[in-house]
């Protein structure tokens, strides 16, 4: 059940920059606004916050659900995305 | 509750670490996070924390009774359910006692850890017939291996059903040659 998306792929390939927060897998349009709106708006400030927790995917998934309304899904996906991450480049 | 908002970062985080919640800094970002997480464990209560060998008591509809000590009691000694540990705490216990409270006996999951040096001192009242998974010497009272009626289903009913299903495999063999006796079954 690890396949991963196009997006996944993407932003695990490379440094992310600058990238918006939608860059990240799992986080669409409506999350993205949802995340912005409190002060999330870069993917790296959302990395910031997975780097607070720990690195922990349950806890990151369960933040992300709580401030964007993510779904177990979606959150799980932003969650691998940004572990993979950060294997490759932290 | 809001008691939780109080808190500085210092004892959430020990907060967290008491039940034991991996976590990182308490921060505004992660705060709510945290005292989101708090509430569930302390939901809960502190039957979801410890070891995950507990017993199902007959005597109680879903208690877990370990058969950890429950004598000690570091804090103050007036709640009398579990108070073990940190003076801190006692809020908390008190709490909890009222949801516990039809439970005589102590409840000593909490902290587990902390007292693994006495695994075996406990008063249960006489009417324990608790089956334990873990070992305990001497002082039960009860045979710990087998307690009468821990099945599900009944031993009695095992054999019967047994002896149902080999009676219908015989029935079944028997008819496969007529006016034969069986054969290939020794």
């Amino acid at each position: 059940m690890s396949t991963t998306s196009q997006k996944h792929r993407d932003f695990v390939g490379e440094p992310m920059g600058d990238k918006s927060v939608t860059s990240l897998s799992g986080i669409g349009e409506i999350l993205g606004k949802k995340l912005e709106q409190q002060g999330f708006d870069k993917a790296y400030v959302v990395l910031g916050q997975f780097l607070l927790l720990k690195k922990d995917s349950e806890m990151f998934s369960e933040w992300l659900k709580d401030a964007s309304g993510a779904n177990s899904r979606q959150a799980g996906s932003c969650s691998q995305c940004l572990t993979e991450w950060c294997d490759a480049f932290l | 509750m809001s008691s939780l908002r109080s808190k500085t970062a210092k004892e959430m985080s020990d907060l967290l670490d008491e039940y034991e919640i991996k976590h990182g800094p308490v921060v505004d970002s992660t705060r709510s996070l945290y005292e989101r997480k708090l509430k569930e464990a302390m939901a809960k209560g502190k039957k979801a924390k410890p070891s995950p060998d507990q017993t199902y008591y007959r005597e109680e509809e879903e208690v877990t009774y370990e058969y950890r000590t429950p004598d000690r009691s570091d804090g103050a000694g007036d709640s009398g359910s579990y108070m073990r540990s940190r003076p801190a705490w006692s809020e908390r216990e008190l709490e909890h006692e009222t949801s516990y409270s039809n439970y005589s006996r102590p409840k000593p999951e909490y902290g587990g850890k902390e007292f693994s040096d006495e695994p075996h001192m406990y008063d249960l009242p006489p009417t324990s017939k608790s089956p334990y998974l873990k070992s305990t010497p001497g002082p039960p009272k009860e045979a710990p291996k087998a307690p009468p009626s821990s099945r599900l289903v009944p031993l009695w009913v095992q054999f019967v059903f047994f002896v149902a299903v080999a009676v219908f495999l015989y029935l079944v063999f028997s008819s496969m040659e007529t006016n034969e006796p069986i054969k290939g079954i020794e």
